[in-house]
């Protein structure tokens, strides 16, 4: 294996392992402070319960998220040193601001996690508020330098050198606002739907049904709206693709030829030798219509494009697809829910909870498509024009080595945090009520 | 504004010498602890630093943030020619996290804490040894800088900047210091009648920093260090070890008598001290390859970006530090009020 290849797979392992902890570590605080919310209200111990059971959740989740987002922050370096040598000065903003927001939430987190019968009531209840505050706080920041290098912005090149650098210009890039948005609603769907799977799972078995309902239509409700909500961002973010990465939007949709009134194909087989989508449902127009809001605009196709310049086309098209596939089913499983508030019958019927069991690891893999999409779809740039990946990868040799080690490591990590997560429930349906 | 940053920079290292390497030598004391005690000192670990730990960690982040954003060229040389032992710190930080909160956040207690006890406390150890080597590693005179590594083997370019005896003298001198900053907070932290055993790590621990730190310096005199002979030379460097040698004498008053607020802040003088004098002398030329000095101040980030990254750091520190400090206070890590109320303590 070639040393870049290498260290795009750790590169890209990494993140993979560390987006499920972080969304997890950023969206079950918000489940956590409802439930304690109830619990303060209607001293309904049930909520109590469940505040202690996703409280050691969280504390596992913010604790494999913050070792590997910290492996993270060091590998940009370990990996692209060439990229974080100028890059660094000019994204460094967000991270900086990450760093504190991340500070805040560990700091939080310690008086929430040990406030018990310590602090006062409602402050106690607010540590647990700003955790869920500072946790997507330090996304939204990570996701803006992330939409830096997919629209450079805040500096000069001239010459190979990145001159009169404004690190607010840079952060603030025209990519950063539509990036976080779509990574906020899908963290909330992901995490939603995913929390929401597993009690379901507890109901459709009849353990504790109780305490499982309740921390269902938690945890439900929060991934039910992110999923209603996240077809808007989606449009948004396919505007803002068409006009700035139109290579990207043309790999999404493996679109080869320029041309007007631009076909949507749903689904297909990508050849590229040939340049053909087969087996595809197209939808005259439509994809004119979503990139430009007209179903006339032309979409320029990747043949427009010099051939070192475009990405891997069938691996962005099926990211692309799966993605946009799941966060229709989860959309409409949104609706379900939501309907069945009006119906409580369904809620005895354990069809119902078998849905939601079946459709709990759907958001994560949506959201990691999703990332696929953004990151090989960028590709062969590290930063979109300006730097090549293959000239950012570092000197040493052997990086092999390193990417066997981390999957080791992060394989095992996840077997384990599982192992603990199943423990938790099994320890949590023992206890008597 | 570059002052702040620089100030910003040294207080993060500082400060996680002193928390985060207070944490690792809890593990490390641990490690070193009898079955009986090992089981004391994982209770009182959990108590002491399981509402703080997390925060302990986040400086090391913070510093390798300003190193990036304002030093990139420093930076470099750190990230390309230290790449492995780096890893191996992550590896170390990753394990051990995991094992903190897993050993107390499993709801089955049973044979798999001995995995994670162990676990806890191998990286404990290891993971400061291997920063100190980073650390020996950036002044040992041995990083080859070339513009083409392809010209150097992989062994020139890429593990003898850190595999080399001064740098894994270095490493160790480093694990001590955490062992015994750590027995030092432990002793005041123990229950009543537990005392003891952390005073005897405390013994320990410093007859040990004391003896890795002496044998650090003769073999670097012995090998005409650049750094040793730099610090030799240094009367700021000498004076600031002198001092933090006569400390060691209040330092050991206040923990005969029990004042553990007094003691702890000895002991952070202490480290304090000896961060100063290896500062000193060789500021801000803190990479010492082959051929020459790399200055810290080499090739800096343009003013926008220093200027901004101050002023994140001024806006930062003032919501951070009095929410770590009420965090600290809280959960009475620092007893100088409770010392006010009750001067006996």
């Amino acid at each position: 294996m070639e040393n870049l290849d290498a260290a795009r797979l750790q590169m890209a392992f990494t993140l993979i392992f560390h987006i499920v902890f972080a969304c997890i570590g950023m969206v079950m605080p918000f489940f956590m402070v409802v439930s304690h919310y109830k619990w303060l209200k209607t001293k309904d111990q049930t909520y109590l319960t469940l505040t202690k059971a996703w409280q050691k959740g969280v504390a596992i989740f913010f604790v494999t998220g913050a070792v590997s987002g910290t492996a993270l922050s060091f590998e940009l370096g370990l990996l692209w040193p060439e990229f974080m040598k100028h890059a660094g000065p000019i994204i460094g903003m967000p991270f900086s601001l990450e760093g504190a927001a991340f500070f805040v939430e560990a700091i939080a987190l310690g008086f929430y996690l040990y406030g018990w019968n310590k602090l006062p009531e409602k402050f106690h209840w607010f540590t647990g508020v700003i955790i869920g505050l500072s946790g997507v706080a330090s996304g939204i920041l990570v996701v803006a330098a992330n939409g830096w290098m997919n629209s450079p912005s805040g500096f000069d090149y001239i010459d190979g050198q990145f001159l009169n650098i404004d690190p607010v210009q840079a952060m603030l890039n025209p990519a950063w606002f539509t990036q976080a948005l779509h990574m906020t609603l899908a963290a909330f769907t992901a995490t939603g739907f995913a929390v929401a799977g597993i009690h379901a799972y507890q109901v459709f078995k009849g353990r504790r049904v109780k305490l499982h309902t309740k921390a269902f239509k938690i945890a439900i409700t929060f991934g039910a709206i992110a999923a209603i909500l996240q077809p808007i961002s989606g449009d948004i973010s396919a505007k803002d693709i068409a006009e700035r990465q139109p290579v990207k939007l043309a790999a999404m949709e493996a679109h080869y030829n320029t041309e007007k009134g631009a076909p949507l194909y749903i689904g297909g087989i990508v050849n590229p030798e040939t340049q053909e989508v087969k087996y595809k449902l197209a939808i005259p127009g439509m994809l004119s219509f979503l990139a430009f809001g007209d179903f006339d605009a032309e979409v320029k196709g990747l043949n427009d494009f010099p051939e070192d310049e475009r990405p891997n086309v069938p691996i962005v098209h099926y990211a692309f697809q799966t993605m946009v596939g799941i966060g229709g089913i989860l959309m409409l499983a949104g609706l379900v829910y939501f309907i069945s508030l009006k119906r409580k019958k369904w809620f005895t019927n354990n069809k119902y909870w078998l849905l939601f069991v079946l459709l709990a690891p759907l958001g994560f893999i949506a959201l990691e498509a999703g990332w696929i999409v953004t990151e090989v779809g960028r590709q062969p740039w590290i930063i979109h024009k300006i730097m090549r990946t293959k000239d950012a990868v570092t000197p040493m040799p052997g990086i092999v080595f390193s990417f066997y080690t981390y999957v080791v490591v992060y394989v095992t990590l996840s077997i384990a945090v599982t192992w603990l997560m199943i423990r938790q429930i099994k320890v949590l349906n023992a206890k008597n009520n | 504004m570059l002052y702040v940053v620089l100030f910003f920079l040294i207080f993060s290292l500082y400060l996680y010498v002193v928390l985060g390497g207070a944490d690792y030598g809890a593990g490390i004391v641990e490690l070193f602890s009898s079955e009986e005690n090992q089981k004391i000192t994982k209770k009182t670990i959990y108590r002491v630093m399981g509402p703080v730990w997390e925060a302990n960690h986040i400086w090391i982040i913070i510093l390798i943030v300003i190193l990036w954003i304002a030093f990139p060229a420093y930076y470099n040389i750190l990230v390309v020619n230290l790449h492995i032992p780096l890893t191996i710190i992550l590896l170390g930080v990753t394990l051990r996290g995991v094992a903190f909160v897993f050993r107390h956040y499993d709801a089955v207690i049973d044979n798999s804490q001995k995995l994670y006890d162990a676990m806890f406390k191998v990286s404990s150890l290891i993971t400061p040894i291997f920063l100190g080597m980073v650390f020996g590693g950036l002044i040992s005179g041995e990083i080859r800088l070339t513009e083409d590594v392809s010209t150097l083997t992989f062994y020139e370019a890429f593990v003898r900047p850190w595999c080399n005896i001064f740098s894994i003298l270095v490493g160790l001198f480093f694990a001590a210091l955490c062992a015994f900053l750590s027995s030092v907070l432990l002793i005041g932290e123990s229950e009543s009648g537990k005392e003891n055993i952390y005073v005897r790590k405390a013994t320990i621990a410093t007859i040990v920093v004391f003896v890795m730190g002496l044998i650090t310096f003769i073999y670097g005199y012995a090998n005409e260090s650049t750094f040793v002979k730099g610090f030799i030379m240094d009367p700021y460097a000498i004076g600031a070890m002198v001092i933090s040698g006569l400390i060691l004498i209040p330092l050991w008053i206040t923990i005969k008598r029990g004042r553990r607020v007094l003691s702890r802040l000895f002991a952070g003088l202490q480290v304090f001290l000896i961060l100063l004098a290896a500062f000193v002398s060789h500021f801000p030329n803190i990479i010492i390859t082959d051929t020459h000095s790399v200055s810290l101040l080499d090739n800096i980030a343009p003013d926008s970006v220093i200027n901004v990254l101050g002023i994140s750091l001024i806006i930062g520190g003032a919501v951070i530090l009095p929410g770590l400090f009420h965090l600290l206070k809280s959960f009475k890590m620092i007893k100088i009020l409770e010392q006010h109320n009750n001067p006996s303590v």
